[in-house]
């Protein structure tokens, strides 16, 4: 196998403990990363994103002044964001349903539970790469499509309208019509 | 009409992929093999850098220790939490265990007693200076499973 030509890519990185940063870096650049960007917050993540244009962006949770959560909503949300559709790779040791799914909620793209771990890296990377999910815009949200990828799979109920309560209209395009 | 929200979905270009390429069908082994490669090397940086945690735990507890509030719980809660992580990734799973405990007992009691905190604290500095890493050993089994059921039975109060 040839592989991917991951020396194109830039990725930033985003924890706020120096070893995990360098660890992961160590890995990225393993994979054939070469141009890797740290922050050490979120808000220091945004002012790396202005000036270096990440590809994706691996991202902790919890860390001091703006965390993950606030981060990804700012990047997604914000009017002022510098790429609302930058792929979102959540690193982090808060594995609960509940935070799996308040990430989800936040607009992260794939969520990468801690100890780190290479093949987990690059399947998630492999993940944003090849299955990107589509995005949705709709009052109070903006981000990645949360439900399943295989949306023929999915034989629950639908959440989206029953949560409204009212009716409500979809419309799909694709990203030329953007 | 009134009541309808407007939802679009939508498919941005993938700018990734086209960027990197295709590689094929699974996972890329190359790629896989190197980093497995440099994660080998870098486990003998480990130590080191659970020392730093360690410390950074006992700087946080102190701080907690010397003026009990809401910013220095929150950040002994910030480092118990990152130990929780790191610990695991640097193959010291009790660590992590306990790391996990004291998570709870930061995150789950409003009056958390200094005694527990430092039983905790202490139990694994200890766990890494004697770099105990073995799950299966009966007297560190022991000692987590005392202090989680110290931080159950505190949060069942």
């Amino acid at each position: 196998m040839s592989g991917y030509r991951f020396d194109r890519l830039k990725i930033l990185v985003v924890d706020d403990n120096q070893h995990m940063r360098k660890l992961v870096a160590a890995i990225l650049q393993a994979f054939g990363v070469t141009h890797i960007t740290e922050a050490s917050n979120g808000v220091r993540a945004l002012a790396a994103m202005r000036e270096d244009c990440p590809d994706a962006i691996i991202l902790d949770w919890m860390m001091d002044e703006m965390n993950g959560i606030e981060f990804t909503k700012e990047v997604r949300m914000s009017k002022t964001s510098p790429n609302p559709y930058v792929p979102i790779i959540m690193l982090t040791g808060h594995t609960s349903a509940d935070c799996v799914q308040q990430a989800r909620d936040a607009g992260v793209n794939e969520f990468l539970a801690k100890p780190v771990s290479v093949k987990a890296m690059l399947s998630r990377l492999t993940a944003v790469i090849e299955n990107p999910r589509p995005f949705v815009r709709a009052e109070g949200y903006f981000g990645p499509c949360r439900r399943r990828r295989n949306s023929d799979e999915y034989t629950g109920p639908e959440r989206r309208s029953e949560a409204a309560g009212e009716s409500m209209w979809v419309t799909i395009k694709s990203g030329d019509e953007r | 009409m009134t009541n309808q929200k407007p939802i679009e979905i939508f498919t941005p270009p993938n700018i990734l992929k086209a960027k990197v390429g295709c590689a094929g069908i699974g996972i890329d082994s190359a790629a896989l093999q190197r980093a497995e490669a440099v994660m080998e090397d870098l486990k003998s940086e480990f130590a080191a850098w659970m020392n730093a945690d360690i410390a950074k735990l006992g700087y946080s507890r102190d701080a907690y220790a010397a003026h009990p509030g809401v910013g220095t719980k929150g950040q002994l809660f910030r480092a118990s939490h990152d130990l929780k992580g790191q610990a695991l990734t640097f193959e010291h799973p009790v660590v992590a265990r306990m790391a996990a405990s004291l998570c709870k007992l930061l995150d789950g009691t409003p009056n958390t007693p200094l005694l527990l905190i430092d039983a905790h604290v202490n139990a694994i500095r200890i766990l890494v200076r004697q770099n105990v890493r073995d799950e299966s050993d009966p007297t560190t089994n022991a000692v987590a499973a005392e202090l989680e059921a110290q931080v159950r039975e505190l949060q069942a109060a």
